[in-house]
């Protein structure tokens, strides 16, 4: 089971790309800055996902320290982005959501930065730079959590007076799945610092809750953002005969 | 002096009822979260829909007298001389999500 631990990654990375694209075509259309946001997101996400996990795709010899540094600051570059998203779409005017934008930024700028001049990887409960950066993107998970389910409960009561329609209601719901399941990625990147400080190998808890979270984040994102016909008429039709189930 | 649709809305539901000023905003205030709305960044859709289908109750329950006739004769009103008010809301969450899945 092991030797296939990449594949989730490699096939949540396939899928941020498409995503990526096809939000940038969007973007040039309506040349709004949400869309354009979230397609660097996804871009970085999947550069980082499949670049990470490439050298065990194509049978290659692990990263050198240098590469794996790269990679850590093309991770940290699609987080700016998608706070940057959560912040223009819910909070466009809250102070406090830019200052919650410029701490997580500042523990991730500091952290990797700490973190690139130490030149060590240290994937350990006792690395204060490798806590700094989990919360740094971790809190913005939680956010998107919490500002989805707030706008879902908002545009329920908007479509039971007509003023939204269930499919958006069900795509606060899908994105809020979402953003649960990275905040559960990112506990597994505790359970994997844990793994690490303990016995030095990764444990199958650690690899199954990674692969799990990736697998489910893709699962949903596909529904939101390239709902296929049979899911978007099955949302409409439980809407019209369920009024208080919609949007799922 | 109204600046936003809600003032517009609430300025008129206080002139054509016995509702001061502090009563007429906060009634509307509460249809509008039971519609789950922003009161900042309202349309005239919005608002006529929660004239249509929440405030007739709601003043119902205030003893206004002929809600629904109260209700229409505000919102005709406010459809004239809101237009200026009536903010975009291509930037607003649902607008934004609407747009993102391709629907």
């Amino acid at each position: 089971m092991e030797e296939y631990a990449f594949l989730p990654p490699i096939i949540a990375s396939a899928f941020y790309l498409v995503a990526s694209v096809r939000l940038f075509r969007l973007y040039r259309r309506t040349s709004e800055r949400p869309e354009l946001l979230l397609s660097v997101t996804f871009a970085f996400a999947g550069v980082y996902y499949f670049a990470y996990n490439a050298s065990s795709l194509f049978g290659l010899d692990p990263w050198s320290l240098r590469t794996e540094w790269m990679l850590e600051w093309v991770y940290i570059s699609s987080v700016f982005p998608y706070m940057i998203f959560i912040r223009t779409v819910f909070r466009p005017d809250g102070a406090w959501a830019g200052a919650l934008v410029a701490i997580c930024s500042a523990f991730l700028l500091v952290s990797t930065g700490m973190g690139t001049i130490e030149g060590e990887i240290v994937y350990s409960l006792e690395n204060t730079w490798f806590l700094v950066q989990w919360v740094g993107y971790t809190a913005p998970c939680v956010w998107m959590c919490w500002e989805a389910t707030l706008a879902r409960l908002g545009a329920q009561k908007r479509a039971r007076l007509g003023l939204a329609q269930p499919i958006v209601v069900n795509r606060y719901l899908l994105l809020m799945l979402f953003a649960a399941f990275q905040v559960l990625a990112c506990v597994s990147d505790l359970s994997l610092a844990h793994d690490m400080t303990s016995t030095r190998t990764i444990s199958m808890i650690s690899n199954g809750l990674l692969g799990g979270t990736e697998i489910a984040s893709v699962v949903v994102l596909w529904l939101a953002f390239f709902p296929p016909p049979f899911y978007a008429n099955w949302i409409e039709r439980r809407a019209a005969t369920i009024p208080t189930a919609v949007g799922g | 002096m109204a600046t936003t649709l809600f003032d517009i809305a609430a300025e008129r539901l206080e002139e054509s009822t016995d509702m001061d000023r502090l009563a007429a905003r906060g009634t509307l205030r509460l249809a509008l979260k039971e519609a789950g709305l922003d009161v900042e960044n309202l349309s005239v859709p919005q608002l006529r829909a929660v004239f249509e289908k929440l405030m007739p109750n709601e003043l119902d329950m205030r003893g206004v007298a002929n809600p629904a006739a109260t209700c229409k004769a505000v919102m005709d009103d406010i459809a004239s001389a809101a237009s200026t008010a009536d903010l975009a809301t291509s930037k607003s969450p649902d607008e934004i999500f609407k747009r993102l899945g391709g629907s």
